[in-house]
Order: structure tokens, then C-alpha cells, then sequence
């Protein structure tokens, strides 16, 4: 599915939280959707997976408004994951895998031969089988995060949005989860992410999408993010270095008064 | 008192004596004026003798008591005997007592005039959530000499007693006396008229609507209240089972 | 890992669950029967029935099909709705302690059942009651989500519901204050505390279509509940209309227990502690809660009503009696835990 951003604006309550922001997403990518706080990044993840809407502009799925398509087909064809990562109930961890399928039900029909494989195959894809019967409460934060992102799995949408999903997760589970991420998108979704860890992005992400007051700083390969984008977007200097053939970057100390 | 004394000589009655739905007295009541049991009410008029009941608040009573007021307490009488008691007790506070004694003749009269119905029939009062009238109360009395047994009795022991349609029908009672008027304000009471078992039971369970203003006074309405249950349980077309 | 190998575990737990139902509908099928066969005589319960089906009037007949049956019936569907409607609050509010009659939806239900009597409008028109109970349950289910939000805390939950339970009491003080019957206030008291007894079976026709209505509005909105789990932006992500869904659960509820309350008075707990007791049967997952919830609250209420039938005690105990002594100390014993994991 391609997804079309033209001239994408989000105002609130008299604030400009995202200006004109244009877009386009292909399948088989992996975004990174980086910026400072406050830069619009979730605002336009919630646009995309239709979950807000912008006060100008218009987001197109091939070609399609999100109205036209009705939210419970958009709901098949695109995977939230939200930021916060809310269980209210102790569930066990295939229940809540198999929440992912609810958009694929039909109405008073059960789970179906098809949504037990989709919810196993996301499980194995996640790492996450061996948890199959113990409930969420009871893993860590890093394991209860594979588990949502195996239920996002589990929609088997051709669209996977992601707001921050290694935030609060140890460096096991982020470079785990980022590898994931990036193994999906090479079997054909469209994966974005919403990140704030600028070296993960980097590294992880094939497309770097860079936001900033609400206005888009870069939308290129992370070879196209220079030092100059980084200071404006972050107000911070970078140190760059390579490692068995495989650059990074990390921010390394701010930059004097700025007002990014 | 009202049908006692001369109007000119009551200073004031209870406010409860002008409602027509639950007083016997409301017409001779609009002629004087009222109070609401309030201690200061009371002594503005100055009264020779106060009557209290034994639903007048408590506090009342013992102000007007401490402030010397002549108090006469009346009780609930549970017989009839009891019943003429208190009318020759109230005369002889107000200082009426040949008046007193006229109507314990008439009450007398009125009775000795009413026929004695056998056999009797066995009755239930239902009140509002299933309660019944205790053993021993003046209800009983005025329904014995109607020629009808109180159920309660058998029922069980005597104080409070609910009783629930279901005994009503499985006692097999001739009658059941509802406490209210059938077609006044609407009322959980008088709903028990609309349950459908009262139309299946049929003819084996008479109906009485019977307004409590006759039988919660003492007066010449306790000849009404014999009367109205002895005509609607023996009247033309009642079923004796 | 074949699709062969999944199965076996997925059925075993649909056959857990199919027990379940099959449990809770024997215990609320022989509880209903057993209301049969409790009363305040001695009744030959199999004449009576044969009597019945024969078509003859005689009196254990009459009094089993005009008594015990609306009884019996009642019970069991009013029952079914306070369970159901705790089940879908708790869903719908992500929390344990949401039950109508905490919150107040059976009191302003109440509240509205008592204006519709003593009005006389009822007694003009018969649906006025269900339909002034349902009305008064629909006023304080919206007054709720607008005080309590988007899944809120407990401590909102149960503020919002004593706000709201007080100001049913003060209004239905008022309205019995000025109502034209002057007894009113006396004999309501009993009403208020919740009774199913001599009920009659126009009170069942009158009540059980709006129930029916409530059942099927809660029942579908298992999956929606299951989505919220992850809260609101996942569950629109999964397309479910959280705006939708909460005029269905307001609507649902009200009817369910407007309609209850409209014949047997306020009973409360009954949504509290078949949901709690049931959770845990069906791994916590709000959707599957609701129609055993029902189930739960049917048998529920129906075991206190033949309780309240067998206990020697007289006055007869009423039903919001004994199942506020039943779950009030429910309550605190949630509200405990609640605080501990917190």
C-alpha cells in the first residue's frame, strides 16, 4: 500500500503542530520518524493510522481517503502501536496476541483456523511462544513490549505504525525490537517508526524522516543526515565513528544557546 | 373532640383534621382554626386544656407539660371497650361528659343495629408490603363483630406479620381487606388490586377496599367501618364459599 | 510450527469455556426451578403443573402460574441484566468496582420509577414506568462517563458514583415529599430496599422486551471491550468507534437496568460480584466476561430470592438486603486489593 502525505497540517487549540508536512510511503521500507519533543512526530504517526485528523491537507491510501475506506477495512490493512503501552486486564499473552485479529472477525464468528496461525506466526516472529500462557503482568518491560508489537503483528496489515516502541526498554530488547522492525519491513510491509534515540534510527531505520517545529528538516537515506540537520533539529554535536563496515552516530555534547 | 364541643369553645385542632382522605372530621375542622403540634402554636392560644395523642411528638408534650399546660394523653385503643373509654376520658377533660356519653349511646346503638353475620369468614388485611394488622387491635375488633376471622392469628405469632398474596390464596381467605380507597392517589397499597391473581382467584376471594380514616379515629366512624365491611362482604353476590 | 500442532491447545480452552456456560446455566436452570418449589405454604409444585398445562384453575395452579412463576422468571432475567450491565461498566471503565448500583444508575433509575408512580403517570399508561426508570438510568449513565472520562481512576469512579447516589436520594426525597400520596414515603421504603415479592406476570411482559433489547445492545459489544483492553487509541486502531460504543453501552445498560429496577426496585452488588468471581474463569478478557456475567447474576439473585424465601427471619429480608450483606464486604475487600497493587 502506498501511503500519500500532501501538505499534511495539524493545528490545536491556535498552535501550528505540524505545517504542510509532505509524505509519500512505499512498502518494503523502514521509516524513521525522528525529531525534538513536541516536533509532531506522534501528531503525524495518529494521522496516518487515521486515528487523528489534520486540520489541512490529506492523507491518501492508494489513492484513497481514510472515509472512502471505512475505518473497519483501514483497521485490516494498518497496525497501530501506541505509545503507551496499556494493558488494563491481566491477559495472557496469546489472548492479547490474538486482540490483533479482532479487525479480521466477523461478528459472533469465533477464532478461525486462520487467525490461530496468523497469532502463532506473530508470536514466533516476536520471540515471545515461550510466554504464550503466563499473563502480562508477570514479564518485564522489555518482553511485555515484544508482546504488544507480536499483537501488532498479528493484524497482518500491510502497514505497521510504531510511537516510540523501545522507549523504555532495556538495550537488549531495543537492538531486538529495532531488528524486528527492520526484518519486517524487508519482507514487504511498510513499517514507520516513531524514535527518539537518534543512534538506533540511524542504524536501524533505511529512510530518515526529520521533524522539527512541525516542519519537515529531511526526508532521505541516513547518509543524507548531516551534522548541520542534526544541530538544527536537536541542538546537539554528533560524534561519528564505524564499526566492521557499519557507520553510527551518536549525539555527543549541546551546542550553546539554541533555539531549536 | 370536634363533634364534642362547640366550635367556639375549640381554640384550635391538629392541621391533619382538615384532610378530607384521612379525616372523619374535615367539614366541623375547616370551622376552627389549626395547628401543626408546635409548642409555641399551642400557647398562643392560651388554652385551658391541651389533648395530645399518642403520635403528638414527644417534645411537645413535655415542653407544654413543663410549662404547667392541664396535658391529657390519649392512647390507641385496642377494643372497643378501650375505644368508648377514650371517648368518655376526652369529654371529661373538655368538661362535655353528657355529650361524651350521647355518643357512646349512638356508637352503641349503631352497632346493636348492625347484624351479626355467621359463620364466620376468614379475612386477611393486606397493607402496603404485605403487612398485616396485629393481633389485638382494634381492626380485629371491628372485624370480628363484621363476622370475619383475622387469618393473622392462625398465621403465626402475634406483633408484625407480613403477609404476601401467595398466603393470601393458600389460606384460602373469603376476603381480603385492602387498607386505602381504590381509586384515591396512586399508591403500593391499593396496586395489590391490579395483580392478576386477584381476577384469577375470581370468586373465591372477595375484595375490600377499606379507608383507613374509619377505623384509625375513635368516634361514630367505627359503626361506619363495621357496616362497610359487613355490606361488602355479605352483600348481594358474595360468594360464602 | 504447523497449523495442526495449534489447534489441540485452542480447542481445549473452547471446551473449558463451553463447560463453563454449560455450568452457570445448569446452576441458574435448577435455582429457577428450585424458586418453584419455595414458598410461604405447601404447594404440590408437579399438580400445580400438571393443573396447569391442563388448563385448569385450581389454586395451586393459579398461584404458581401468577405467583411463583413471575417470581421465578423475574429473578432470573433481572438478575441476568445486573450481571451483564457490571460486567460491560467494568469493561467499558477499565475497572473492577463499576456496577450500576455503585455508580448510581439503579438509584436515579429508581428515582425515575418513583416519579412515574406517584405522578399517576404509570397507572395512565403502563410503560410510563419502565420507560421513567430507563430514563432516569440513561441520565445518570451519560452524567458518569462525563464526570469519570476516558478510563479513569478508582478513586473518580466511586466519587463520581457517591455525587451521583446522593443526588438520586435527595431528588427522590423530594419527589416523595410532594408526591399527592401522603403514605408514600413510608411505603416506598420497602420498594427502594428491593423485592420480587407477589410480582405478577403483566410485570414480566412489560419488563422482559426492554431487558431483551439491553442483552443484545451489551452482548455485542464484547469484541469492542476485548479491543479496549489496550486502551482507547489502540482499540479505534482496531476499528471500533469509541463514540459508538459508548451510546450503545449507555443505551444497553439503561434499558437492562431501568427495566429491572422498574419492577423489582433498586438491588445493587449483583453487578459487582459476578464479574469479580467470574473473571478469573475467563482469563480476565471483557468480552467473554459479559455472557457468563449474566449468567453469574441470574443465579446470583436467584439464590438470594429463594434464601430470602427459606431464612426464618420475618419481616421477610428484602433482596437489596441480602445482597448488600453479601457484597458490601465485597466491596471493601476489593477496594483493599485495589489499594495494596496500587
Amino acid at each position: 500500500m502506498r501511503i500519500d502525505i500532501e501538505a499534511a497540517s495539524v493545528r490545536i487549540e491556535g498552535a501550528t503542530i505540524l505545517h504542510r508536512v509532505d509524505l509519500l510511503l512505499k512498502p518494503g521500507e523502514i521509516v524513521g520518524l525522528i525529531g525534538p519533543n513536541g516536533a509532531g512526530k506522534s501528531t503525524l504517526l495518529k494521522a496516518i493510522a487515521g486515528l487523528s485528523s489534520l486540520s489541512d491537507g490529506a492523507i491518501r491510501y492508494d489513492g484513497v481517503r481514510a472515509q472512502e475506506i471505512g475505518a473497519a477495512r483501514l483497521a485490516r490493512r494498518l497496525a497501530y502501536l501506541a505509545q503507551d503501552g496499556e494493558i488494563s486486564w491481566p491477559l495472557r499473552v496469546e489472548h492479547l496476541v490474538g486482540l490483533g485479529r479482532l479487525p479480521h472477525r466477523t461478528p459472533f464468528a469465533g477464532e478461525s483456523e486462520e487467525d490461530r496461525v496468523a497469532v502463532e506466526r506473530a508470536m514466533k516472529l516476536a520471540e515471545v511462544a515461550q510466554f504464550r500462557a503466563r499473563t502480562v503482568q508477570s514479564l518485564s518491560g522489555g518482553e511485555r513490549m515484544r508482546v504488544l508489537l507480536a499483537r501488532a503483528l498479528a493484524v497482518e496489515a500491510e502497514v505497521l505504525l510504531a510511537d516510540e516502541p523501545v522507549a523504555a526498554v532495556d538495550p537488549l530488547h531495543q537492538l531486538r525490537v529495532m531488528d524486528l522492525l527492520r526484518r519486517v519491513a524487508a519482507e514487504g510491509k511498510c513499517v514507520v517508526v516513531v524514535l527518539h534515540d537518534l543512534a538506533l534510527a540511524a542504524r536501524f531505520c533505511n529512510r530518515l524522516v526529520v521533524l522539527a517545529g512541525g516542519c519537515k528538516l529531511l526526508d532521505g537515506s541516513p547518509d543524507e543526515l548531516t551534522d548541520t540537520i542534526i544541530a538544527r533539529a536537536y541542538g546537539v554535536s554528533t560524534l561519528r565513528g564505524e564499526h566492521l563496515g557499519q557507520a553510527f552516530v551518536l549525539p555527543w555534547a549541546p551546542l550553546g544557546p539554541h533555539n531549536g | 373532640m370536634l363533634r364534642l364541643a362547640d366550635a367556639d369553645r375549640v381554640a384550635s385542632v391538629s392541621w391533619l383534621s382538615r384532610d378530607a382522605a384521612n379525616s372523619n372530621v374535615a367539614a366541623l375542622a375547616d370551622r376552627v382554626p389549626v395547628n401543626h403540634g408546635l409548642a409555641e402554636e399551642v400557647m398562643s392560644h392560651r388554652p385551658d386544656v391541651v389533648l395530645a395523642g399518642a403520635w403528638s411528638s414527644r417534645t411537645t408534650v413535655e415542653i407544654l407539660k413543663r410549662l404547667g399546660v392541664k396535658l391529657v394523653e390519649f392512647d390507641v385503643p385496642r377494643t372497643f371497650d378501650e375505644a368508648r373509654a377514650e371517648i368518655r376520658k376526652l369529654a371529661a377533660a373538655i368538661g362535655e361528659q353528657e355529650r361524651g356519653e350521647a355518643m357512646v349511646r349512638d356508637i352503641d346503638a349503631g352497632l346493636a343495629a348492625l347484624p351479626s353475620p355467621k359463620p364466620p369468614l376468614r379475612a386477611l388485611v393486606m397493607q402496603p408490603n404485605g403487612f398485616t394488622v396485629e393481633k389485638g387491635s382494634l381492626v380485629e375488633e371491628i372485624m370480628n363483630r363484621a363476622g370475619l376471622e383475622n387469618l393473622a392469628s392462625r398465621v403465626g405469632g402475634g406483633g408484625y406479620l407480613q403477609v404476601p398474596l401467595e398466603a393470601v390464596a393458600l389460606q384460602q381467605a373469603d376476603v381480603m381487606i385492602l387498607n386505602g380507597e381504590a381509586y384515591g392517589a396512586p399508591s403500593l397499597a391499593t396496586a395489590a388490586l391490579e395483580h392478576p391473581i386477584i381476577k384469577a382467584l375470581g370468586r373465591r376471594l372477595r375484595v375490600v377496599a377499606l379507608p383507613p380514616k374509619l377505623w384509625t379515629c375513635v368516634g361514630p366512624n367505627l359503626v361506619e367501618a363495621t357496616r362497610l365491611l359487613i355490606a361488602q362482604t355479605r352483600g348481594a353476590g358474595t360468594a360464602a364459599r | 510450527m504447523t497449523a495442526a500442532s495449534v489447534s489441540p491447545v485452542a480447542r481445549a480452552e473452547a471446551t473449558r469455556h463451553a463447560w463453563l456456560v454449560v455450568g452457570l446455566s445448569l446452576i441458574v436452570a435448577c435455582a429457577l426451578v428450585g424458586s418453584l418449589f419455595v414458598g410461604y405454604a405447601g404447594l404440590d409444585v408437579t399438580q400445580a403443573i400438571a393443573d396447569a398445562l391442563r388448563g385448569a384453575q385450581t389454586l395451586p395452579a393459579i398461584v404458581l402460574v401468577e405467583l411463583r412463576l413471575p417470581r421465578a422468571l423475574l429473578g432470573c432475567f433481572v438478575g441476568f441484566s445486573l450481571g451483564l450491565a457490571g460486567a460491560a461498566m467494568q469493561g467499558f471503565l477499565r475497572n473492577p468496582l463499576a456496577e450500576p448500583g455503585v455508580v448510581g444508575v439503579s438509584g436515579a433509575a429508581a428515582l425515575g420509577a418513583v416519579i412515574a408512580f406517584y405522578s399517576g403517570l404509570s397507572t395512565l399508561v403502563p410503560l410510563a414506568l419502565p420507560f421513567g426508570a430507563i430514563a432516569g438510568a440513561i441520565f445518570a449513565a451519560l452524567l458518569l462517563f462525563a464526570l469519570v472520562g476516558r478510563g479513569a481512576g478508582t478513586m473518580t469512579v466511586i466519587l463520581a458514583g457517591v455525587a451521583i447516589n446522593s443526588f438520586a436520594a435527595a431528588l427522590t426525597s423530594l419527589a416523595l415529599n410532594l408526591s399527592p400520596n401522603g403514605f408514600s414515603a413510608l411505603e416506598i421504603v420497602y420498594w427502594l430496599m428491593g423485592s420480587l415479592v407477589d410480582r405478577s406476570l403483566p410485570q414480566v411482559w412489560l419488563a422482559t422486551p426492554f431487558m431483551l433489547a439491553g442483552w443484545i445492545l451489551l452482548l455485542t459489544a464484547a469484541p469492542a471491550l476485548d479491543a479496549l483492553s489496550l486502551g482507547e487509541p489502540t482499540a479505534r486502531s482496531l476499528g471500533f468507534d469509541m463514540a459508538r460504543l459508548r451510546v450503545r453501552l449507555v443505551v444497553g445498560a439503561a434499558l437492562a437496568v431501568g427495566a429491572s429496577v422498574a419492577v423489582s426496585g433498586a438491588i445493587g452488588f449483583v453487578g459487582l460480584v459476578a464479574p469479580h468471581v467470574l473473571r478469573p474463569f475467563v482469563g480476565h478478557r471483557p468480552g467473554r466476561l459479559l455472557f457468563v456475567s449474566g449468567l453469574g447474576g441470574a443465579a446470583l439473585l436467584l439464590l438470594a430470592d429463594i434464601a430470602a424465601r427459606l431464612l426464618p427471619i420475618r419481616p421477610e429480608l428484602k433482596l437489596g438486603v441480602i445482597t448488600a450483606m453479601v457484597g458490601a464486604p465485597f466491596l471493601f475487600h476489593l477496594v483493599y486489593r485495589l489499594r495494596r497493587e496500587a
